[in-house]
């Protein structure tokens, strides 16, 4: 029984490291101005329909590596009430880069939901 | 739990332990900006504690240690979706890294390139800038410290102190803001969190045994005659450089001496436009490189002195 909790574990944390890049910029791509750490992660629980697929924390150093590598720009600005926030916005090689995710995306899902529906099966 | 917002992150930095420090701050600030925004808009009163605030606050962000495993993933190696494209798929499209590329343009556009960087410019608006910021720095540092100093004999003298030291701080804040904007570098660097509940002494306490406010205090006064230096040394070399370009077309055109002494007169011909030109056009660019430079290396000095080690 550990042995399938540590599996499904070891699953979802694979997963997540390429569909929280992809998720956050994809919120970046629609974001109608620059947003900071906490607002993307509050839209994202606000679509996740009460299911933690990952800890909100872990969306920063996902941010970082995003802009590191420069398909996002970063700003920090000063807040009254709190300590200053990097708010993100996407850059143009970001969107270029979404795009292409985004295909590579939809032929995962439908393969992957194809094969687990089977069916195809030669008898 | 975690009893105040500084408890967690002091976990998360003893979690993170043996990461690079860079790394570390990220994960202090990213960490510090969530807990913080997100404790300040939970619903407070009703006998919720400040500590059940926190732990629902925590289940949400994740415990130190997922944190700390969360960014030492990142640190060690980049997202799948984002190493370097396979080698024989020419469909994939590499991730663009401007920074990690090394440079591969051919030496003179490196060279002549300088121009079109924001940085080097940065540098130079930065450089020339500090001359202003020094003196206001040196005065305000100085001013503060005598007088503060000397008026300790009286008890008007303590908060004095406390409120030129805390107007430290902010002017760190400040000058970290404009090295990062104009030099680059990152300056992972947050004020403090101080508790709500600490009383007024225990506030002028922390801020007296802060090295971070001496340090920046020490940075303060090293502005002036560094702000004098940078001036001087990149006003003479971009006004000599413009003099050398443009001075003999000038004198060329109006048919003006070149160089005069009291009592002969040096006539500039036409073929020494171009090897002026030539001349003063290197010269301006080794100027902007030596900006960059110079402004790369006043960063690095701004890292050690602002930023809390």
């Amino acid at each position: 029984m550990v042995e399938v909790v540590e599996a499904v574990k070891k699953f979802q944390r694979e997963i997540n490291g390429g569909t929280a890049a992809l998720l956050l910029l994809g919120v970046l791509d629609h974001a109608p101005s620059p947003m900071y750490g906490y607002q993307i992660a509050k839209l994202i629980e606000a679509q996740s329909k009460n299911v933690d697929i990952m800890k909100q924390g872990a969306f920063y150093p996902v941010l970082r590596s995003l802009e590191s590598a420069g398909l996002l720009e970063s700003q920090v600005a000063p807040s009254v009430s709190s300590p200053p926030r990097r708010y993100y916005k996407i850059t143009a090689p970001g969107r270029e880069t979404l795009a292409r995710w985004r295909e590579i995306w939809d032929q995962t899902r439908d393969l992957v939901d194809a094969v687990l529906k089977g069916g195809d099966h030669v008898q | 739990m975690f009893s105040s917002i500084e408890d967690y992150l002091g976990q998360l930095r003893k979690e993170l332990s043996g990461s690079d420090r860079a790394t570390v701050q990220d994960a202090l600030s990213d960490a510090e900006e969530y807990l913080r925004t997100a404790v300040s808009s939970a619903p407070s009163g009703a006998g919720v504690t400040q500590a059940e605030a926190l732990a629902s606050v925590v289940e949400k962000y994740g415990t130190p240690a997922e944190i700390a495993a969360a960014y030492r993933q990142v640190e060690s190696r980049t997202l799948p979706a984002l190493a370097p494209a396979e080698r024989g798929d020419p469909s994939a499209v590499p991730a663009p890294q401007p920074s990690a590329l090394p440079d591969k343009r051919p030496f003179y556009a490196r060279f002549f390139g300088v121009f079109a960087e924001p940085r080097a410019w940065g540098s130079l608006f930065y450089l020339l800038f500090t001359l202003a910021t020094g003196i206001i720095y040196f005065t305000w540092a100085v001013t503060g410290l005598s007088v503060s100093l000397s008026f300790l004999v009286l008890i008007i003298g303590l908060p004095l102190a406390g409120l030129f030291l805390l107007s430290v701080k902010g002017i760190a804040l400040v000058e970290g803001c404009l090295v990062e904007a104009l030099l680059g570098g990152r300056m992972p660097r947050r004020q403090r969190f101080s508790e709500k509940k600490a009383t007024l002494w225990q506030h002028f306490k922390s801020l007296v045994t802060d090295e971070h406010v001496w340090f920046s205090i020490i940075y303060m006064l090293l502005q002036m005659p560094l702000g004098i230096i940078y001036f001087t040394v990149f006003i003479t070399l971009a006004s000599v450089s413009l003099g050398i370009i443009f001075w003999p077309i000038v004198a060329v055109a109006l048919g003006e001496p070149l160089i005069m002494t009291s009592t002969r007169q040096y006539f500039a011909t036409g073929w020494l436009i171009p090897i002026a030109v030539v001349v003063g056009a290197l010269l301006l660019t080794a100027t902007m490189h030596l900006a960059k430079a110079t402004g790369k290396a006043h960063g690095a000095l701004a890292k050690t002195l602002l930023v809390r080690p």
